[in-house]
């Protein structure tokens, strides 16, 4: 036998029809939970100029695009690393004068050259929303909620939202007034609350007292609603303070909806993007690593683009959110066709009338082409998850007659096609649920 | 109920003193010597694992366990996307570049340009020859380094030593430093936030054991 090439580059991934169809199933209750909320979605081209990329995505992930060449202009291309620059392109030079504010929603690939690790490849699939043009807290509520509603869609339990505000700590990073080497240390060292590190930072810059002990409290610095009373006495000027009076609003608002349960505040997280202009956030699930969903506010990044405007958006990461449902053993219903069709007769007239006229009620209906078995052909319908089978030209029923055979019971039962082609919903109450006609 | 939790202990050198920390937060009973991999906790609900010392920061970072205890040399050769809120101050230890005495006695570390390396901890040795402009041609073992130099296996070595006994045993000259490390707690990500109630007040009661231990 030919040997046949099946190698993939590194973090490339193949969903066979299974995995797909869960992908599919993820990706629809999300977008349900999208439109539910009255968005649209927004398709943006999957390569575009570098440069014009890189004008809004962060300085690491510049670093990690995939790149290629032009052959009409010369100029470098990238795939698309993160959505979120391109649709604040697009809404900068398309829709800035749309009425504001606008909904957009997305599912999409996005592309990152980085060790995989976590359910995480070098090709990714997202599913995400920008809410763009308000600058009031009820929008962060308003992604927040969406997340949660996400994770309900999903059927996971025990998550929980963590919210970050990274101007808390740009706040006592502009006290501590260190260069971006030592910066990039102490946010290493903060994104792994690595309070020995800390420690001895602290001990080479010796900064004031009152700085340090911000510095050195941050790690510590999150739990539930009194994280906001203990990091009072550390906002060490107007930016922290501000910071902190954001996430008291968004608090009391999310008490109002009902999540303040769901929402835990951490001062120290200071990952994600760096154009996260204010509240940042993350979605954890209880046993699994890496978080499956995130976003925040970016209101600076549109402005790069020449239109200043707020925005807030966030993203699910499916494949996280795939693993994440195996573990917690969510079952996701993945029917096979509705109806298997098998005709033994020459002409097949039976077979192509009876498939017409169930696909028109909306049925998925397949047909057997090969010539085989009966046993084989019912044991090829088991295999595909079929709920019923109808067997045209059997030697068991009479010519006119179909033999059904429902493979969720194991019942079977003779019955008339010209009956059945009559009065198909009769015979099969299912498809009353489905009929789009 | 309480959560339960799972913390995963090396087996190796930093097992006897997590497990004396182990045994001031009233967990009783753990043998050591005993060939089981699990260790249930009943009172305090706590499971224990007993891994490979490098094989720990996994099981935290998939959360199979929600804690660990590693070497920070482990944690700097791995960089497991994991928190490590605790230094637990025991198993202090530095890995260091070392080579036998006769070369020592001739060589200039400042005229390296290309050498060959024997070691567990590839990243990190890549990463301090490669910031000196020093190519590097590693030689991955995953015990007795210190054999290398002897045999011709590789001309340098770079490991962890503690006392440097086994060093001079060998014949072999520490030329530098690469990084001091302690014992470290990790904690995976996601249970420090869903399970946080928990795993603070381990942390804080940890904190108070090792802060008396090893004074300010």
């Amino acid at each position: 036998m030919k040997r046949v090439p099946a190698q993939l580059p590194k973090g490339a991934r193949v969903y066979l029809p299974d995995e797909a169809g869960r992908k599919r199933q993820v990706e629809s209750r999300l977008f349900d939970v999208f439109t539910r909320w009255g968005y649209r979605e927004i398709v943006t081209s999957g390569f575009e100029y570098f440069d014009v990329l890189a004008l809004g995505t962060d300085v690491v992930l510049q670093e990690n695009m995939f790149k290629l060449v032009d052959r009409e202009t010369g100029r470098m291309l990238a795939l698309r690393a993160d959505i979120t620059p391109q649709i604040a392109r697009i809404v900068a030079s398309r829709l800035r004068d749309e009425p504001k504010p606008l909904r957009l929603a997305y599912v999409t690939n996005v592309f990152r050259w980085e060790e995989p690790r976590i359910s995480h490849y070098r090709e990714l699939y997202q599913a995400g929303v920008e809410l763009i043009g308000l600058e009031k807290p009820e929008a962060e509520v308003e992604i927040v909620a969406m997340t949660i509603e996400g994770l309900h869609a999903l059927a996971l339990q025990r998550f929980q939202i963590d919210v970050g505000h990274l101007d808390f700590f740009r706040g006592i990073l502009e006290e501590l007034d260190v260069d971006a080497e030592r910066t990039a240390v102490i946010r290493e060292a903060l994104s792994r609350k690595d309070l020995s590190t800390l420690e001895r930072v602290v001990g080479d810059i010796k900064p004031p007292p009152r700085v340090a002990e911000a510095l050195l409290a941050l790690p510590t610095l999150f739990g539930h609603a009194e994280v906001l009373d203990r990091a009072a006495a550390y906002a060490l000027n107007a930016r922290a303070e501000r910071a902190l009076a954001n996430l008291a609003e968004l608090h009391r608002l999310l008490r109002i909806y009902g999540l303040a349960e769901t929402v835990m505040l951490d001062l120290g997280e200071v990952r994600g993007f760096d154009y996260y202009s204010g509240m940042h956030f993350e979605a954890y699930v209880a046993d699994f690593g890496a978080s499956i969903a995130g976003g925040g506010r970016y209101d600076a990044m549109i402005g790069r683009f020449g239109y200043d405007c707020p925005a807030v958006g966030f993203a699910f990461d499916i494949g996280r959110s795939l693993s994440v449902m195996e573990t917690q053993s969510v079952a996701v219903d993945l029917p096979g066709p509705a109806f298997f069709i098998i005709d033994f007769t020459t002409d097949k007239t039976g077979a192509l009338s009876l498939a017409r006229r169930l696909r028109d009620l909306g049925a998925s209906v397949a047909r057997d082409i090969i010539r085989r078995g009966l046993d084989e052909s019912v044991a090829y319908a088991r295999a595909h998850r079929v709920r019923r089978v109808l067997v045209v030209g059997s030697p068991r029923t009479p010519a006119g007659q179909l033999l059904e055979l429902d493979l969720a019971t194991g019942g079977e039962r003779a019955l008339a096609i010209a009956a059945v082609l009559e009065n198909p919903m009769e015979h099969f109450p299912e498809l009353r649920g489905t009929n789009h006609a | 109920m309480r959560d339960r939790l799972t913390l995963a202990l090396p087996k190796g050198r930093l097992l006897d003193a997590a497990l004396d920390l182990l045994h001031d937060l009233g967990v009783e009973g753990v043998d050591a010597e005993s060939r089981r991999l699990i260790f249930d906790d009943d009172r305090r609900g706590l499971r224990l694992l007993f891994l490979k010392p490098a094989d720990v920061p996994a099981y935290v970072a998939y959360g199979a366990a929600q804690l660990g205890i590693a070497g920070k040399d482990i944690l700097m050769e791995q960089e497991p996307d994991v928190y490590e809120p605790l230094d637990l101050g025991f198993g202090v230890c530095r890995l260091v570049v070392a080579e036998p005495r006769e070369l020592w006695e001739r060589d200039d570390p400042a005229r390296w340009s290309w050498v060959r390396v024997a070691t567990k901890y590839p990243r990190l040795a890549e990463q301090y020859f490669s910031a000196r402009g020093v190519q590097v041609e590693l030689v991955r073992l995953d015990g007795s380094i210190e054999l290398a130099p002897l045999v011709g296996l590789a001309d340098r070595i770079v490991d962890l030593v503690q006392s440097g006994e086994t060093l001079r045993a060998n014949g072999l000259v520490e030329v530098a430093e690469i990084l001091r490390s302690t014992a470290r707690l990790i904690v995976n990500r996601a249970s420090m936030k869903t399970q946080y109630a928990a795993i603070t007040g381990l942390i804080d009661e940890m904190r108070a054991c090792v802060g008396t231990k090893v004074g300010p």
